[in-house]
């Protein structure tokens, strides 16, 4: 057992660490709350971090070399999101195109697509939205009914899809559509599409946050090229599976730094106002815990990643641990702030530390996105626990 | 980095877990736990001393391994997924108490050699927050009365923790038993009056409490582990409406939780033992997490085992409230969770 990083990873570390220092002006709360940031103010902003993080070679570390990889792995995306995190910084726009669809191309793309949606996706030229979800298949992805029929040399798409992040703002989008109707899994293809086709809709949808992040794309008999299939006729449910395995790395570490910053912040706070009771100081002291637990979780993943092993169905048990700790979190920093700790961003009487109003509604989007707690549970009883299935 | 235990590590395990099914296989643990007055096989105790296993933190030159926290956290496991009832952890704790202090090489080679069983004598009181008057240490003798002493009735020697100091002191001891709900766990109550020898300050128990923690803890997991393997073994052949009762969601999701939080454990206890190992600034954190959240999983995890075994997981036949007791007892001792909790916030500063 070692739990230290390894040479190679502290240099690593401490090159970010020192590029992060140089190079993030304001943490992304102090963007958020700048009286003069709009939405679409903070999504540039994300545009330029993204850049900068793009011409300092941290992104696609783990792509071959021509698409800006370094022969980086798991390790060092785990060490660059825990960093990022613990100093606060924005997250990058394109962060969908880059950690699904960017695997996507280079595991079963061809050369021609890889050189033309690649470059302008790590630049940020091109921002890409997920076309997965429908109003009629979330958890029961496999259920869903956008429909790709072949003419001639294009696909005819027709249907809906909701909750896209970033739809507001993505130019393309990778779309999950039925190619045959009797095969349940196998008539499912991958393709792309770009947002301004004729026949493609964008509409936000306002979230319980008041933001509209994501949005809802309608397909009326858009005409897509046959060349934007990545893989096979058929081969879509595979080609996705594989990519949301990448979704799913080890983020405890960056869950810990980022809650760990805010559980300290609400520690000062209580401090501040002289709130030392021992309620109170229970409930700090189980978040403390938790995270730390949290942590400890993403160092073994960590230290099981740099011994070699792949990331298995056991990703199901971190995401289900850092969404669910969340909610608790968010509930409990209400709890000890008392009624101020719901106050917008906009009222003159609220904490300039973190948005704990904000967070505290974010908080219930985790165990749903990318594979609510529910499935998350069954993955875990089928893949982990081998239960028998009803 | 690696968190795979080293190949020495992992030998430890197996052999001690070869040796809990030979020696203390859960039929005759329990015997001893429902019969023998001792409140654990002397003869596979001394068996067990023989293996080095009592002295497995103390140094060579006491007769010990020189072994470090992540070794007790194996055999703490298995331990506790053998629920091996007696004194194992209290006696590593007074030999980690010993050789912290120093200069105790005779006391400490007695008992690593299981000559000599000692454990710490150091509750005041038998409820949370009762005050009573502290046991005090005065012209070389102890005085007063200590609660909870594991394994008194059973100890040759007693580390009294008394007027900021850590004493030795030596049987006969006045003992009135304090049985509780764990059969493998045995306590008194001892009324002191004795000669006894300063061993260290209360300080030296820094170190032993995150020892504590780390095997306490360890216990835990192994406890949580077994009833797990248990509980998901016998969903899958107990049938229900015509299927069996594993197939059922409701279960499956519970099932799934209990996995989360033993898994969860197991990277706490073993990260704990990692950082008191190399000495890291985050240990008196991580032990104290690792406690607090160990002993919370533990309810969670044991009683769910016994819900979803139905009535016959009620009863004293079935093993599991063997598991389920001795989870209690780890979690209120060793540092209660209200404990740990006080000692993470002041880790961290808040």
């Amino acid at each position: 057992m070692d739990l230290r990083l390894s040479e190679r990873h502290l240099k690593f570390r401490d090159e970010l660490r020192a590029w992060l220092a140089a190079n993030l002006p304001r943490t992304w709360h102090d963007e958020l709350r700048d009286p003069r940031a709009t939405e679409d103010s903070l999504m540039e902003l994300r545009r330029n971090w993204q850049r900068k993080l793009h011409r300092a070679g941290y992104l696609g570390m783990d792509w071959p070399a021509e698409w800006g990889g370094r022969g980086a792995s798991e390790v060092e995306k785990s060490i660059f999101e825990e960093e990022l995190a613990s100093v606060d910084a924005p997250q990058i726009l394109n962060f969908l195109g880059i950690g699904l669809l960017g695997p996507a191309l280079i595991h079963h793309g061809t050369e021609e697509q890889r050189r033309r949606y690649i470059p302008p996706m790590l630049a940020a030229d091109e921002i890409w939205c997920q076309g997965f979800s429908e109003p009629g298949a979330g958890s029961d992805l496999a259920s869903l009914r956008t429909s790709a029929t072949l003419d001639g040399d294009h696909f005819i798409v027709n249907g809906q899809k909701i909750w896209t992040t970033f739809g507001p703002w993505a130019d393309w989008i990778f779309v999950l559509a039925r190619t045959d109707s009797k095969d349940r899994h196998g008539g499912i293809s991958f393709i792309l599409c770009k947002l301004n086709t004729p026949g493609v809709t964008v509409r936000r949808l306002r979230q319980i946050t008041n933001e509209s992040e994501f949005g809802e794309v309608f397909f009326e008999d858009a005409r897509v090229p046959r060349e934007n299939l990545v893989g096979q006729i058929g081969e879509g449910w595979r080609i996705a599976m594989t990519v949301l395995a990448y979704e799913r790395g080890a983020m405890s570490l960056a869950y810990a730094a980022r809650f760990g910053r805010d559980i300290e912040l609400l520690a000062a706070a209580c401090n501040e106002y002289g709130r030392k009771d021992r309620a109170v100081r229970e409930k700090l002291a189980r978040l403390l815990v938790e995270n730390e637990v949290m942590r400890a979780n993403g160092i073994r993943n960590l230290a099981n990643l740099a011994d070699g092993n792949k990331p298995g169905p056991e990703s199901s048990l971190e995401k289900l641990y850092w969404s669910e700790f969340d909610k608790r979190f968010r509930e409990t920093a209400l709890d000890i702030l008392g009624p101020g700790g719901q106050l917008l961003r906009t009222a003159a009487s609220a904490r300039s530390d973190v948005d704990w109003a904000r967070e505290f509604l974010w908080s219930r989007a985790g165990t749903i996105y990318s594979g609510s707690s529910e499935i998350q549970r069954n993955i875990i009883a089928k893949r982990v626990l081998n239960l028998p299935q009803a | 980095m690696k968190f795979e235990l080293s190949e020495d590590q992992a030998l430890l395990r197996q052999s001690t877990r070869d040796f809990l099914a030979n020696e203390w296989p859960i039929e005759k643990s329990r015997k001893v736990m429902e019969d023998a007055p001792r409140g654990y096989d002397a003869a596979a105790w001394v068996r067990w001393a023989e293996m080095g296993y009592l002295g497995l933190l103390a140094p060579a030159s006491a007769g010990g391994q020189g072994l470090g926290a992540i070794e007790l956290a194996i055999v703490c496991e298995e331990v506790g997924r053998a629920c091996m009832p007696g004194p194992y952890l209290d006696v590593v704790l007074a030999a980690a108490a010993l050789s912290a202090a120093g200069g105790h090489d005779a006391a400490l080679s007695d008992l690593c050699a299981g000559k000599t069983l000692t454990t710490i004598a150091r509750e005041d009181a038998p409820y949370a927050g009762e005050r009573i008057p502290l046991a005090r240490a005065e012209g070389g003798r102890v005085r007063g009365t200590k609660c909870f002493v594991p394994f008194a009735a059973q100890a040759d020697a007693l580390l009294v923790v008394a007027s900021d100091a850590l004493w030795l002191t030596h049987k006969p001891f006045a003992v009135t038993p304090m049985p509780t709900i764990d059969p493998a766990q045995r306590f008194g109550e001892v009324a002191f009056d004795h000669a006894a020898a300063r061993v260290a300050a209360v300080s030296v128990l820094d170190r032993v409490d995150r020892i504590a923690a780390v095997g306490a803890s360890a216990l835990l997991l192994g406890i949580m582990s077994r009833c797990l393997e248990t509980t998901i073994a016998y969903v899958q052949t107990r049938q229900a409406f015509k299927r069996p009762i594993g197939s059922f969601q409701a279960l499956q999701h519970r099932l799934a939780e209990m996995l989360l939080r033993t898994e969860s454990s197991r990277s706490a206890v073993y990260r704990a033992a990692w950082c008191v190992d190399c000495n890291e600034p985050d240990a008196a954190l991580a032990c104290a997490a690792a406690k607090a959240y160990a002993g919370e999983a533990s309810r969670l995890v044991c009683g769910e085992s016994i819900q979803m075994h139905g009535g016959i997981g009620f009863t004293w036949e079935l093993d599991l409230h063997f598991y389920f007791k001795r989870a209690k007892t780890l979690e209120q001792h060793y540092g209660s969770t209200e404990t740990q909790f006080e000692r993470a916030l002041n880790a961290a500063g808040y």
